[in-house]
């Protein structure tokens, strides 16, 4: 094959892959989409009620973690039995990303001695929160089941690995 | 090897050698090796978000998809000839990320091509790689030695 084939060949790879890509950005929401570049700083979420007492612990939860300096982004989504919190640490502070995890857990233990905190600081865990979220703020058909379903599927997710 | 001690003759030369000997433009070279490096990482960060964007893993479990991902497209560019340019501009920068592994597979693999695909190809395919795997897989054993008796006695 000749040079122009070659490079002809490797452009058609290149288009391929990146229309597929554009074909993907159509699912997600606009929050996750922005979070990869700045803070959205998202409400916090009760699957169980929205405006009553899981709601409030939620809130509350959040305001916990955000105290925290070397944090700047936090979502939080209260389940049936877990209370789900990702948050986003600041650049400089990434090399102290066990530690800081560590902070968060044994203060939330210590403020909500009877609630189940699962604790993540990975980006993935992030952006399903937000879908999570926005799928239970607009989406009048999703039920209280298929989300406490898809909630634990994310912490199954935060556990895995490899 | 160089006796220590050496004759005038080769003093002379010695003299001679460096008053014609070119400096090499270090400074100029760890700069490029830094923005080319610096480059190529730029680009497995952007495939790292991409798999953990569109697909099902976390930041945790990206980094094997990104890192066959570098090396499928090291072994494309290494293919078309673009990667040997890329080294010869960069140097180190080119080689030292997880692509330049890639380069050193492939390359040895088309240069043996004519050997037959036995003792060609796959006999000498990780004639460079394989020191780096071997002592990879070493220090990675020493460390995590290391990390368990830490444990053990209770310093970390």
């Amino acid at each position: 094959m000749n040079q122009i084939g070659k490079s002809a060949m490797f452009s058609m790879v290149m288009v391929i892959s990146l229309l597929l890509t554009g074909c993907n950005l159509g699912n997600t929401s606009e929050d996750s989409r922005k979070s990869m570049i700045q803070s959205v700083n998202p409400d916090p979420t009760a699957i169980e009620d929205q405006k009553g007492k899981n709601y409030k612990l939620a809130e509350k939860v959040k305001k916990d973690v955000r105290s925290v300096p070397a944090i700047y982004d936090v979502a939080v989504l209260k389940g049936e039995e877990e209370v789900l919190v990702a948050y986003k640490v600041k650049h400089m502070q990434r090399m102290h990303m066990k530690r800081i995890e560590k902070e968060i857990k044994q203060k939330l233990e210590k403020n909500y001695p009877k609630e189940n905190f699962i604790v993540s600081s990975d980006y993935k865990i992030f952006i399903e929160v937000l879908e999570l979220k926005e799928k239970i703020r607009d989406d009048n058909n999703f039920s209280k089941e298929k989300a406490e379903e898809r909630l634990q599927k994310i912490i199954k997710f935060q556990q895995e690995l490899t | 090897m160089a006796s220590k001690n050496k004759s005038p003759e080769q003093k002379q030369y010695e003299k001679l050698e460096q008053k014609h000997e070119l400096k090499r433009p270090v400074l100029q070279n760890c700069v490029k090796a830094f923005f080319v490096g610096g480059t190529i990482c730029l680009i497995g960060q952007a495939i790292t978000y991409f798999y953990i964007y569109f697909f099902h893993f976390t930041e945790q479990t990206a980094g094997n998809p990104t890192v066959a991902t570098m090396i499928f497209i090291a072994m494309l560019l290494t293919g078309f000839g673009v990667y040997d340019r890329i080294g010869q501009f960069a140097g180190a920068g080119s080689a030292v990320p997880i692509t330049g592994f890639g380069n050193s597979v492939i390359s040895a693999a088309i240069e043996h091509r004519t050997e037959g695909f036995v003792l060609g190809v796959g006999g000498n395919m990780f004639k460079l790689a394989g020191s780096v795997i071997l002592f990879g897989v070493f220090s990675a054993f020493v460390v995590a030695l290391i990390k368990t008796l830490l444990q053990i006695w209770g310093v970390i």
